[in-house]
């Protein structure tokens, strides 16, 4: 079995370290447009404000805007994965429980968004008198990093239970394949180099060590 | 629901439909039996399941799992100690359960290897190699009934089934370069020649020759030729397509019940397979010395009972313990005693890595891989293949080298320096993502009289019966083992000559983390021994209870062994197979006297 | 299926010749001949029977799954309705459970039955060879082995005047061969000869690889009749390829051991069977004796004149060192490496007896290519057979491929690997794409 899951799970705790922001891409700054389906107005401002700073678009290299991972998490919220149906969701909750033993809130994805946001951005409000969308772009990394860290307090939905949503969905929709609205013209695979749905390395197998020559497909046979 | 509705009986009944299922449903049908298997999740094949492009789908497959066993209908549930209260396995992370016909060997690595002689007999070897009082008291290891010299043919049968590449190490007693010198003698090389190494395997292989490691080829269950196998089943070659684990195998390479045995069984008249088919309990007679049939709710939620003569219970590990819990069949097993035998012995594998971060014009090329092809492994820390009197644990890892895929939502490889999210883990994908290769050990798990399986008090499945408690956390031993390979393992990555590398490894104080995927090894609960009081099958896979009773997986292993479990307990399933054949369904009856 | 196959052609068939003759009612009650006597229950002729029903593949058409066998209602279409294979058990009143000896053979060899002529999805046209003791076995197997099955038959759906059954008697008269036993070609040593007993009769393979003519009459029944014979045709949207061996696209560098095995198992190193071939194999020549398939294969082989036999395919490996250092710029190139390559290699040599080699493969050289790119379009499941248990399935492209990229991919794999295949055109895509209508 492959065990780099393991590292990535694990490594990332308590090793994280501050990104410095560069100058933000306000929301809304998508060159496709795209009318999200569960997302009220202001989420949807939060998701993209958010996900524009997790993988920003400014620098080299795609952004999560650029990549449609906001219209990715909007999609995935209308599916069973939204709803909670991947997830044994019966209760009694203990959300106390070690982190160790995984998941233990009551919450769905639609959920932790939902009332996630809410709370996120009254808390924003609470520091900075406006939505979590409407600031800085330095001032929204530093309230996502206070997500993450866990050093802001929501009433109902733990801070990093929704930055880990955000970021989990984030990377699945900057990584996958654009038959789920995300990684938009395959951008993110061909920023790292990955050949996607190629899934044939026969003329490999005896060219150990040689850079792969070719660009990535999709599963709709968009290649570039 | 309403009274169960009572179908016409049967020869026997096949619950779960994976690897060992198949292997049973063969011997039966091929014996004359009419046989009935089933099968909790839907039917699967190749086309359409496991086409491609569709199959190429990291998200739906490799992320979301839709091969995977639904946890909303049943999961388990997990604590680290006997007075803790466990709480369910709500999100999948540290394993993964199969659905569907096939079973887990659908979306499995293909990882196949034999056990090493001396872990069929551990108790015994490591008390006649290191004295009697050399094992713990609360180590509840125990050795299997049976030896490597008489599953020998079986492990060989089983490789040709699955047309695995390879190479020996131990042909017939003779010692043979390139392959694994710590095997047991085979009686037959591999059907397949290995696949050449990929490139971090390549690296892998001359830094343990310079440290006088020898390297061989993973045993891989994934064909490196087109190949017909003993039912006369052809296979497709690997590509290293990167769409192994967690996928099913477009190629028909990957060998599965799929790929290897079902096309025989698919026009036979004895056989029927019902999907859907849920089972809730195993039935027994008045005087509990027999097994009658199994109830189960089919696919329209109406309850039936199934009568059979003969039942195998060939389901996943856990599912196996938890329906012999839930049908009261042996006596469960009691921690604070140490009696009773049903849910005894769990044990999981230990794992760490380490990532080599090389240089830009290193071209790992992660994406192309293979579950096991194409990897290369050392196998001198593992069970006891060194000396093991001075280092303070007993056991030992396999160590690999080779990444099976780089699909880029989970495989991922980053220094630990490197932020999770922003601009610099945007520089951070780009800069790593084809130059790192990850070198894993996957380690033994001893059994302990603390560690065990059994029915949770609180949580249901759902049709409101009590799901599985899973009790388990590390011992000091294992961790002990971990931090001795896990040195080797790092030693022989810096002279792959990285620019940097980082190990993960669980240290004393970290818990058992469900979150985190180590291995879908799961074992014990229903272990092979050579008496009852010890013990849930003999060495024939048999229910010492219920003899018209068999019982195969991994529910069998008295421990778990620093390897993939998949060869061992297809060994196991035919040795078994091949005594139904010759004496029970002669003669039905208990086939060792307890 | 053949049967479904033939009868598109035959719907075009009776509408020319409903327009092009006409004449008055003309009655049928005259075609037949008087055979040896009923054969009794006798167990080998039964056998023999049960063996020669498989060769003929009756129950392609009379046999549908979740039916009793040979019970019909098997629906083949064509342009002027559909129309239902009957019940051939012997069932008296719904089958052929009435039928004398001399009633069978002429609807096997003759094309009537109860006083009509029998539309030519019956291919009475090839099985008119057959020897009069081959018939007696026939007759003992439908007549004592078979179970009678009381399922009445359906009336077709092809509308009147057009249901009329005389022009068929008229195409008959003027194109069937006239039904004789078997007697070998001149030129043929015993074996050859026992193969084109089958090949020619109850194997009735011209019925879909000899080309026919504008009222669909095949151009050729014999191997005297020339080149046209056998030299591959169109069937639905497929190529059912030459068994001749000359040329380019012909069975040229197949050996005779290779053609018995994919005779009776649907597949060896060159090729796997595709289309409705497949159904061949599963309900037929598996079954063949390791004789029977061998004279057939020595029979095919004997087909084709030594000035037409033409070069040998010579494998290229110009398109694959492309490939394999990073140059898919190649026309095609880019969409063989994305769809295609990872079974069929980008060798093009695929691997054996599973995903079949594309170089050098006569039905990917075929001068039609419409196999090539019904397969693209449609794909393929090869047959399960008792000898090759195992079942290889190449997923439909239609859904992820433009017309413009099978064109493309069409032609890469038509002239890539040293294959001489000629150029495809955008419209013959257009044609086979599954769902298109003609206007």
């Amino acid at each position: 079995m492959d065990r780099r899951r393991f590292l990535l799970g694990a490594a990332p705790v308590g090793l994280a370290t501050l990104v410095t922001a560069g100058c933000a891409r306000g929301p809304g700054v998508q060159g496709h447009s795209y009318a999200p389906s569960y997302f009220r107005p202001s989420e949807w401002e939060f998701v993209q404000a958010a996900v524009g700073r997790l993988i920003p678009g400014d620098g080299p290299g795609p952004g999560g805007i650029e990549a449609g991972v906001p219209e990715f998490i909007d999609r995935q919220m209308e599916l069973p994965y939204g709803h909670g149906s991947y997830f044994y969701m019966k209760g009694p909750f203990h959300p106390d429980s070690p982190a160790t033993l995984g998941y233990q809130l009551r919450f769905t994805p639609r959920e932790i968004y939902r009332q996630g946001i809410e709370e996120a951005n009254a808390a924003a409000r609470a520091s900075h008198g406006i939505d979590f969308a409407r600031l800085e772009a330095a001032r929204q990394d530093e309230f996502l990093e206070s997500m993450e860290k866990g050093l802001l307090a929501f009433a109902t939905v733990p801070a990093p239970a929704l930055f880990d949503q955000l970021l989990e969905n984030t990377r699945e929709g900057y990584f996958c394949d654009p038959i789920h609205g995300g990684n938009r013209d395959m951008v993110a695979w061909r920023w790292i180099g990955f050949p996607g749905a190629r899934a044939d390395f026969t003329d490999w197998i005896d060219q150990a060590g040689v850079k792969y020559p070719y660009g990535p497909v999709s599963i709709g046979g968009a290649h570039t | 629901m309403t009274t169960p509705r009572k179908l016409k009986p049967v020869d026997a009944v096949i619950i779960g439909f994976g690897w060992t299922g198949a292997i049973l449903a063969k011997t039966l049908t091929d014996a004359g039996l009419h046989v009935v298997a089933l099968e909790r999740g839907p039917a699967r094949d190749t086309a359409p399941d496991f086409e491609y492009p569709r199959i190429a789908d990291e998200l739906r497959h490799g992320i979301r799992g839709e091969l995977w066993q639904p946890l909303a209908s049943e999961t388990v549930t997990v604590r680290h100690a006997v007075n803790d209260t466990a709480v369910p396995y709500r999100k999948y992370g540290s394993f993964v359960l199969g659905n569907g016909v096939g079973g887990a060997g659908v979306h499995w690595n293909g990882m196949l290897w034999r056990a090493s002689p001396e872990d069929l007999r551990f108790r015994s070897h490591i008390q006649e190699r290191y004295g009697k009082h050399f094992i713990p008291p609360e180590m509840t290891i125990q050795d299997y009934p049976v030896s490597f010299e008489e599953l020998e043919p079986h492990f060989d049968h089983f490789e040709k089934v699955c047309g695995t590449s390879g190479s020996a190490g131990n042909l017939r007693g003779t010692l043979r370069l390139g392959g694994n010198p710590f095997e047991g003698p085979r009686s037959d090389e591999f059907p397949t020649p290995p696949l050449p190494a990929i490139h971090a395997a390549q690296l892998f292989e001359k830094a343990s020759a310079q440290l006088g490691y020898r390297a061989f080829p993973l045993p891989a269950a994934n064909s490196s030729a087109a190949f017909t196998n003993p039912y006369g089943v052809r296979l497709g070659p690997c590509n290293l397509c990167g769409y192994c684990e967690r996928f099913g195998c477009f190629l028909y390479s990957k060998a599965s019940p799929q790929t290897t045995i079902l096309p025989v069984l698919a026009a036979r008249p004895n056989l029927e397979v019902r999907t859907g088919a849920y089972v809730t309990r195993i039935l027994q007679d008045s005087s509990k010395k027999r097994a009658t049939g199994v109830l189960y709710v089919d696919a329209n939620g109406q309850e039936l009972e199934q009568p059979a003569d003969l039942v195998v219970l060939s389901a996943f590990q856990m599912h196996n313990v938890r329906l012999l819990l839930l049908s009261g069949i042996g006596t469960p097993y009691d921690p604070s005693t140490g009696t009773g035998v049903v849910g005894k012995n769990y044990a999981y594998q230990m794992c760490g890595i380490t990532t080599a971060f090389f240089s830009e014009d290193t071209h790992i090329n992660p994406f192309i891989g293979a579950g096991a092809a194409g990897l290369r492994a050392i196998d001198d820390f593992n069970s006891d293949h060194y000396d093991h009197s001075k280092v303070g644990f007993i056991g030992g890892a396999t160590i690999y080298a080779g990444a099976t895929g780089g699909r880029p939502i989970e495989q991922m490889l980053l220094p630990p320096t490197s932020p999770r999210w922003g601009a610099a883990w945007k520089a951070a994908i780009r800069r790593h993502y084809r130059h790192s290769a990850p070198v894993t050990l996957q380690g033994t798990v001893m059994s302990y009289r603390d560690r065990y399986l059994s029915l949770d008090p609180t949580y249901k499945d759902k049709y409101g019966i009590p799901l599985l408690r899973i009790t388990f956390d590390w011992h000091d031993n294992e961790y002990r083992m971990a931090a001795y390979t896990a040195s080797k393992m790092e030693e022989i990555v810096r002279h792959m000559k990285p620019q940097t590398q980082a190990t993960l490894l669980l240290k004393p104080g970290n818990h058992y983390d469900t979150r985190i995927y180590q291995s879908t090894h799961t074992t014990g609960g229903a272990i092979m021994g050579s008496n009852p009081a010890s013990s849930v099958i003999n060495r024939y896979s048999q229910s010492w209870d219920l003899p018209n009773l068999f019982i195969y997986g991994a529910s069998a292993f008295p421990q778990n062994i620093g390897y993939n479990p998949t060869g061992l307990l297809a060994g196991l399933a035919y040795f078994s197979a091949d005594k139904l054949k010759s004496s029970y369904l002669k003669s039905p009856g208990p086939l060792v006297s307890a | 299926m053949k049967g479904k196959t033939i009868l598109v052609l035959t719907g075009g068939a009776i509408a020319a010749l409903a327009a092009a003759i006409a004449v008055s009612y003309v009655g049928d009650g005259a075609a037949g001949e008087n055979v040896s006597p009923t054969p009794g229950r006798n167990a080998e002729l039964i056998d023999r029977g049960a063996y020669l029903a498989k060769l003929g593949d009756c129950a392609a058409c009379h046999s549908i799954p979740g039916r009793p066998a040979f019970s019909g209602g098997l629906k083949m279409g064509t342009p002027i309705g559909a129309i239902y294979s009957t019940n051939i058990t012997p069932d008296p009143t719904n089958g052929i459970g009435r039928f004398t000896l001399a009633d069978f053979d002429r609807a096997l060899r003759y094309g009537v039955a109860e006083g009509h002529s029998l539309y030519p999805a019956m291919p009475f046209t090839s099985y008119y060879n057959t020897k009069p003791e081959d018939v007696r076995a026939l007759y003992a197997y439908f007549r004592y082995a078979v179970a009678p099955a009381e399922i009445p038959n359906r009336a077709s759906d092809i509308p009147f005047p057009l249901s009329m059954r005389w022009p068929l008697t008229y195409w008959r008269w003027l194109f069937a061969s006239k039904p004789t036993s078997f007697t070998a070609p001149a030129g043929l040593d015993g074996l050859q000869a026992q193969g084109a007993y089958f090949v020619d009769g109850l194997g009735h393979c011209g019925e879909c690889h000899t080309p026919r003519n504008l009222f669909m009459q095949l151009k050729a029944v014999g191997r005297a009749d020339g080149s046209q014979y056998l030299r591959g045709a169109v069937i639905e949207s497929y190529f059912a390829p030459s068994l001749r061996s000359s040329g380019v696209g012909s069975l040229r560098d197949w050996s005779e051991e290779e053609l018995v095995e994919f005779l009776r198992t649907g597949a060896n190193s060159r090729g796997i069977t595709f289309g409705s071939m497949s159904d061949v194999i599963i309900h037929s020549t598996q079954y063949m004796t390791e004789d029977d398939a061998r004279s057939t294969a020595r029979y095919l082989k004997s087909l084709g004149s030594p000035e037409q036999v033409g070069q040998s395919f010579v494998y290229d490996a110009t398109s694959h060192r492309a490939l394999k250092t990073g140059d898919a710029s190649a026309e095609g190139a880019m969409v063989y490496l994305d769809n295609c390559a990872a079974c069929h290699r980008p060798d093009g040599r695929g691997y054996e007896r599973v995903f079949p080699a594309l170089a050098g493969n006569p039905v990917v050289e075929a001068g039609s290519p419409d196999s090539v790119i019904s397969i693209i379009l449609q794909g393929s499941t090869s047959p399960r057979t008792a000898a090759a248990p195992a079942q290889f399935t190449m997923p439909a492209f239609a859904w992820r491929l433009s017309d413009v990229e099978v064109l493309q991919v069409a032609n890469f794999v038509r002239s890539s690997w040293g294959n001489r295949g000629t150029q495809v055109k955008l419209q013959d895509v257009g044609r086979l794409r599954p769902g298109f209508m003609p206007r």
